[in-house]
């Protein structure tokens, strides 16, 4: 605490160091691991390869280099192989010690030492540079890789060769992580598996790192430690110094530095409700969401993406999956996933969840974010081009190859195909009869698959909602997708810095067109249901409730708040908000009496007003 | 048994859940060093060394890539099986 201190006291003496110490600094990141942590500043300095010491040796010196590199490899060795024997069984991290074999095995790998070797016998490079050159190569190979955790392995090699670089410059190897002040967030531009299993984890409440992301060491071992991580922060690390006030949040991957008392205050409320949410997670979580009069019960699903989400997703209460995101399959790669791949993916959550249905979202990107040889025209307009369906009807092959894993995959579960950005009837036909086409195919070759899965769209264009009586026949189920319902309807491009002011989920016209999609399900008995952020935000759920809503699906870490929410209040009081907030002209207006209703009904569990 | 001289290899699809991810190339580098055989792995026309995690990891076999293995010595065969069994075996662990 005493270092803390004095730190501080240097910064409000020292004037220029403050410059880029701004109160409120907000800064997004990735959410890796769920949780507040607010503390102080732990930075953690990495030496970058590039500042290594590079000299041109003498030809006699070749043979005493390579033994100064190769005494610098054993030592590193025997070190990993001390921080392994510290990996007890009991250890929190005790699953990740093959991490250090790995590394191990990477310090005599041809690759890098074969290669060091080589480049200080021809190019006479000392041996910090030729490690310098043979690691830039080597990360340079896997930066074109397309699977996004065999990419991130990269850091693996890169750790290595930065730990022998720091025993040949004579740089502590191990960063003082072993003491930690209390309440320590770490901050650094990455972590290597060694810094995080070495920490002194007891003080550690925050992880806030540059790089890295849902699958980065840092973020699979923040997950194990259930510490509060955001990562994919670009420089944040180079605006924070030690000692400095943070906020992490690692449920919504906001990282906050030099937070005013306010600030502090309001996610110091945040934090409570996280923690009572983990108290309460096994409680309500697993009870269905039914109103407190028993009047009406809503479906409570979990969006996912990556296949590991799966389990979180059912440890928190999902019933199902409301949004299964198929992009993460196709993005980052040169080739489309084949059949086989596909399916495997999709059996695996269908049959996790079997017999709670799985909505599986056909390929919802732009021809902007896959490359394999599309040959497509550049867009200047992406949001309003070429993609999502229309890509799919444009490459059938892409598609009819989905369908088909879908299909066969459904066989293992309850199976939900949702289609996205339908815009007009047409889209619904063109794609019937592809999925037509496909199971005939299926059913010549023999293979086994399901006929009747339910086929639903996703209403996220204004246009689907205007003649949704007319898609209701032909479909059985809608997903609201509001995130683009509202960026489209609204004409608000929510990155944009500049209007995402105007984004307002609880817009007049956002309600209007939520209550016109459940008028017509309700009329023409079609399930509706809602994805997107505006499901899972307590604020909106008494109106969700009296629109008539049948599903809400979520980040999964919403749901046990979800459904106390939905499991403490009763349907006349949702029903007459419902009716207030409809007279009512404005967002604001709207906003000011749901949180007023919040604060008073649920004075302790929810925070709101934050945003 | 099997002529010394004689490149032995075998086709195989990557089973694990990540692909042929840090964990199982550790393993596949720890088992193919008890052999005394040369032992490669091929995916789309690259070949690489079955004893380096560098090189088995930069092949970027993900779930479901079909792959070759070839080996090439005295006891190929059983450093074959032995790639296959680790290379085809499911494992559900997450990294």
């Amino acid at each position: 605490m005493k270092t803390t201190r004095k730190i501080e006291d240097n910064q409000a003496t020292e004037a220029p160091k403050n410059e880029g110490n701004q109160t409120n600094l907000l800064i997004r990141g990735i959410a890796v691991s769920g949780g507040v942590g607010i503390g102080q500043a732990v930075v953690i300095e990495r030496i970058t390869t590039d500042i290594s010491p590079r000299r041109i040796i003498k030809p006699e010196e070749v043979s005493s280099e390579i033994e100064r590199f190769t005494n610098a490899v054993g030592e590193a060795a025997d070190r990993l192989k001390g921080i392994k024997r510290g990996i007890n069984v009991d250890h929190p991290l005790s699953e990740h010690r093959y991490i250090f074999d790995t590394q191990i095995m990477l310090l005599h790998d041809r690759m890098f030492f074969d290669a060091t070797k080589k480049a200080i016998a021809a190019e006479l490079q000392n041996a910090e540079w030729a490690i310098s050159d043979v690691i830039t190569k080597i990360t340079a190979a896997f930066d074109t890789i397309e699977d996004e955790y065999l990419r991130e392995r990269a850091r693996d090699i890169y750790f290595v060769g930065e730990r022998v670089l720091k025993i040949l410059m004579g740089v502590r190897s191990e960063t003082k992580i072993h003491q930690l002040p209390p309440n320590s967030i770490i901050v650094s531009h990455d972590l290597s598996p060694a810094d995080t299993v070495q920490m002194a984890k007891e003080s550690v409440i925050g992880f806030a790192v540059d790089m890295g992301g849902k699958t980065s060491h840092t973020a699979i071992m923040a997950r194990s430690l259930k510490i509060p991580a955001v990562t994919g922060l670009d420089r944040m690390s180079s605006l924070v110094q030690t000692g400095d006030t943070v906020i992490v949040d690692g449920s919504t991957g906001v990282v906050i530095v030099n937070p005013d008392p306010d600030t502090i205050f309001r996610f110091r409320e945040r934090q409570e409700v996280y923690r009572k949410y983990h108290q309460s997670l096994l409680a309500f979580g697993k009870l269905p969401a039914v109103t407190s009069d028993g009047v009406r019960t809503m479906r409570i699903t979990a969006n996912i993406e990556l296949l590991d989400e799966v389990e979180i997703a059912i440890s928190h209460g999902s019933e199902g999956i409301g949004l299964f995101r198929t992009e993460y399959l196709f993005l980052g790669r040169r080739t489309a996933p084949d059949e086989e791949e596909q399916y495997e993916a999709y059996r695996h959550v269908l049959a996790r969840h079997d017999p709670n249905p799985v909505t599986i979202r056909t390929l919802d990107v732009g021809g902007d974010k896959i490359s394999y040889n599309l040959n497509l025209a550049h867009e200047t307009n992406p949001a309003l081009g070429l993609r999502a369906i229309r890509l799919c009807l444009s490459r059938r092959d892409l598609f009819k190859t989905q369908l088909r894993a879908i299909l066969r995959a459904a066989v293992h579960g309850y199976c939900r195909l949702l289609l996205p950005m339908i815009s007009c009837i047409s889209e619904i036909h063109l794609a019937k009869e592809v999925l037509e086409e496909v199971k005939d195919e299926l059913a010549a070759e023999g293979k086994e698959f399901r006929r009747d899965v339910k086929l639903g769209i996703l209403v996220e264009v204004p246009s689907a909602v205007t003649i949704a009586d007319m898609l209701a026949r032909e479909v059985d189920f809608f997903s609201i997708g509001t995130n683009d319902l509202i960026q489209y309807a609204l004409a608000i491009d929510r990155v944009n810095e500049h209007v995402n002011y105007l984004y307002d989920t609880l817009h007049p016209a956002v309600l209007r067109l939520i209550q016109q999609v459940t008028n017509v399900g309700q009329a023409g008995g079609v399930c509706v249901s809602m994805c997107g952020e505006m499901a899972g935000d307590p604020i909106n759920i008494p109106i969700l409730l009296g629109l008539g809503l049948d599903e809400l699906s979520m980040n999964a870490l919403s749901i046990p708040m979800v459904k106390k929410l939905i499991r403490s209040v009763r349907m006349d009081e949702c029903l007459d908000l419902t009716h207030q907030v409809f007279k009512m002209q404005g967002a604001q207006e709207i906003r000011a009496l749901m949180e007023e209703w919040i604060r008073t009904r649920f004075p302790r569990d929810y925070f709101v007003g934050h945003s | 048994m099997n002529n010394e001289r004689e490149k032995l290899e075998k086709a195989l699809t990557v089973r694990s859940e990540q692909g042929l991810h840090a964990r199982v190339a550790t393993l596949v580098v720890q088992a193919m060093q008890k052999f005394s055989c040369d032992v490669t792995v091929v995916k789309d026309g690259v070949e690489v060394n079955a004893r380096s995690v560098l090189g088995l990891l930069l092949l970027a076999a993900t779930e479901g890539t079909k792959i070759v293995v070839r080996a090439q010595g005295p006891d190929s065969t059983k450093a074959i099986e032995e790639f296959s069994r680790l290379i085809e075996h499911e494992d559900n662990t997450q990294n």
